[in-house]
């Protein structure tokens, strides 16, 4: 049964085998697998539970209900807008579709360079393709690609680049263009109508509104201790206190580091918090005579990955389109007043690609602030930064090849291009200071990487924390490096894998 | 962004550097540099957030970011009365952080402080309101190109989640055929 926090009326107390905290890709797919296998399972979500029936394709209903900080998250700096799902689902409920698999020559990294063990492309093979089946990870037809993705197919090929469709997790999508304010059809195979009905179903109690702040593990019964929060005011209405042999905590690689953190826990490393990756994205913006209408259509269905690892340094880019909703659209289009208001007129024939850059250099952190909640620090390595300058300018050559008349970047001082020829040139004069281009991240990763050097690394090739016995993380914390690829089907992979270990060594681990 | 290293510091707003320490101290000893607030009666009675002096600048700042409406129109959003509502459950944090740069922002120490202009934002002529916040948005002090996107995050944002707006950009919601 899936418990809003309103139900909750007095302190809530309950026991369980297995207490998970967060309902996200992570924490929605061990939920299944461990209520699967005959477990007693509690699952912990701070976010609102919302169903289809909430979701009315208005960002201000979205952003209010499914994300963090009502999409406001940032680094401390404000310099790196960092998009998170916070509801039952978590990003899955919020994310754009992309299901791709991790790429082979990052899993061998891994194993290379962290003694990972049991994730090789062979090994997770099976995973992916349950994970995949199970979604429903399709490839779109050529007649449903969006003008904004086809932007991207032809643009590309017209380049000589490689460009092609990206899976997605839909089951008979309309187009609405609503995924990432929560699809009002259903359509998207996400956490909350896939993983979360499934573990119910087996049995598993998801308390929603419920945010974990503390998690002690001192006892047999490990306890994790909370409030119950009010969904309208976001302040606690109550506390809780659930028990249980095994924690998972599956909180996102911003949240799961800093309740780790707080707790005093699984730190003796040094590497919680630390590593983070962000998939470090910006964009282009083209204007075309025709409607692209980037707010509608399938948002994400096509990309462009000529230039990842391209060099073999594990570094790189790929092109994507964007669902450029309104706010998204104001907020990163360059400048302010009448030259913003008049670009804001053209918005139906705008067309937006974003470059997400494969961090190799970049140095990334979160910390648990004074408030308790955590506090987001970034800063560009000079690696990463060539590969977003040239991704911005290939991004560009792409837009114009499809036939934009016009590109601009997302500088705050406008740079627009009106041919390719432009292009170096204006990149080359632009400011790349902190706030002097609008940055984003929808993928936060690698918090509490996994490893086999208890000192280099917070949780082993099962997740289970090397310091606590019976706590693991499971969520894109573990990653000892960022994808290359939106990461939902690395996660569910993971996590399914995990939590398959767990529950054939339940009795190990407690 | 390229190569500073944001050293973690706790306070998130405008400590980023010596400057930034002396505008939060000073913005900290005079909270309220209040001039007449003319906020109109029946907005003034709905602000749970702004002190009327705050949602007028905000008001004025909202109008310089979205792009000033023609005198014979009348823009029906206001964002800066969203804002407060937004703010009104903002974290305390967040809460406080919005009042101080306010102060800083529009107070005439502040003003002349960083530009050596003799007037509070809110006294400034329009052209001298888009060119103060042109300067805060290209300063080469980064707590100030922050304070610029903290100010247009909140008023642009304010304004375009108004379904209202949709019509002058000609945005129409969910690819319109298969709206439920």
């Amino acid at each position: 049964m899936i418990i809003r926090g309103t139900a909750i009326t007095k302190p809530l107390r309950d026991s369980a085998d297995v207490c998970i905290i967060g309902s996200g890709c992570g924490g929605g797919a061990s939920a299944k697998v461990l209520a699967e296998a005959g477990r007693k399972v509690i699952v912990l979500e701070e976010g609102g539970y919302h169903t289809a029936a909430d979701f009315d394709g208005n960002e201000e209903t979205a952003y209010q209900n499914l994300y963090r900080q009502r999409a406001g998250q940032a680094t401390s700096d404000l310099a790196v807008t960092v998009l998170q799902g916070r509801c039952v689902g978590g990003s899955s409920t919020v994310n754009w579709t992309t299901s791709l698999r991790t790429p082979e020559f990052v899993l061998e990294a891994w194993r290379r360079n962290f003694g990972v063990q049991g994730l090789s492309p062979k090994d997770l093979e099976p995973y992916f393709e349950r994970v995949e089946r199970y979604i429903n990870v399709h490839l779109e037809p050529d007649s449903n690609h969006s003008p904004n993705n086809r932007i991207i197919l032809d643009g590309a090929r017209k380049l000589g680049y490689r460009a092609k469709a990206g899976g997605r997790n839909t089951r008979d999508c309309v187009k609405a263009g609503a995924c990432g304010l929560g699809c009002p059809f259903d359509a998207k195979q996400t956490v909350d109508i896939t993983y979360i009905p499934d573990a119910v179903r087996a049995g598993a109690t998801v308390f929603a509104d419920c945010r974990a702040e503390r998690i002690d593990p001192s006892s047999r019964m490990k306890r994790v201790t909370g409030v119950v929060l009010d969904p309208l005011t976001n302040r606690p209405r109550t506390d809780f206190l659930i028990e249980a042999q095994v924690v998972i905590v599956a909180a996102s690689a911003i949240h799961s580091p800093v309740l780790l953190l707080k707790s005093g826990l699984v730190n003796s490393s040094g590497q919680v918090g630390k590593n983070l990756t962000l998939h470090l994205t910006s964009a282009v913006l083209g204007l075309f005579d025709e409607d692209i209408y980037a707010g509608g259509g399938i948002p994400q269905s096509a990309l462009c990955d000529e230039f990842l690892n391209k060099k073999g340094d594990g570094g790189g880019f790929w092109i994507e389109a964007v669902p450029a909703y309104p706010t998204l659209a104001a907020l990163a289009l360059p400048g302010f007043g009448a030259s913003h208001r008049e670009t804001m007129r053209l918005y139906p024939h705008i067309g937006a690609s974003i470059v997400l850059v494969k961090e190799i250099d970049s140095v990334g952190r979160v910390m648990a602030g004074e408030s308790g909640q955590p506090s987001i620090h970034y800063t560009v390595g000079r690696k990463d930064l060539a590969y977003m300058k040239h991704g911005l300018k290939i991004a560009a050559e792409i837009q114009f090849a499809a036939g934009a008349k016009e590109v601009m970047t997302l500088h705050a001082r406008k740079i627009e291009f009106h041919s390719a020829a432009e292009i170096d040139r204006g990149l080359g004069s632009a400011g790349w200071d902190t706030n002097e281009v609008a940055l984003y991240s929808a993928h936060p990763l690698g918090t509490c990487r996994m490893g086999a050097d208890p000192h280099r690394s917070v949780v082993d090739s099962h997740c289970q924390a090397h310091d606590v016995k019976g706590l693991f993380v499971i969520d894109g914390s573990v990653t000892p490096t960022s994808l290359g690829v939106n990461p939902q089907i690395t996660i569910l992979s993971i996590a399914e894998k995990s939590a398959e270990w767990l529950a054939e060594n339940f009795d190990r681990v407690v | 962004m390229t190569v500073e290293d944001h050293s973690p510091s706790r306070r998130t707003f405008l400590k980023e550097s010596l400057l930034g320490v002396a505008v939060l101290s000073a913005a900290k000893v005079h909270p309220r540099l209040l001039l007449s607030d003319g906020v109109p009666a029946e907005v003034a009675t709905q602000l749970h957030y702004f002190s009327g002096h705050e949602y007028m600048i905000v008001r004025a700042i909202a109008g310089c970011m979205v792009g000033r409406v023609p005198a014979e129109t009348e823009d029906p959003i206001d964002a800066a009365l969203r804002a407060d509502q937004f703010l009104s459950t903002a974290d305390e944090e967040v809460q406080d952080q919005i009042h101080q740069l306010l102060t800083a922002f529009n107070g005439p120490f502040f003003t002349f402080l960083f530009d050596f202009r003799f007037s509070s934002f809110l006294r400034m002529k329009p052209q001298d309101q888009d060119s103060y916040l042109e300067d805060w948005m290209t300063s080469t002090l980064a707590f100030r190109r922050k304070g610029f996107q903290a100010l247009k995050r909140l008023t642009l944002s304010m304004y375009y989640t108004d379904r209202r707006s949709w019509a002058t950009i000609g945005y129409h919601g969910m690819t319109p055929e298969v709206r439920p």
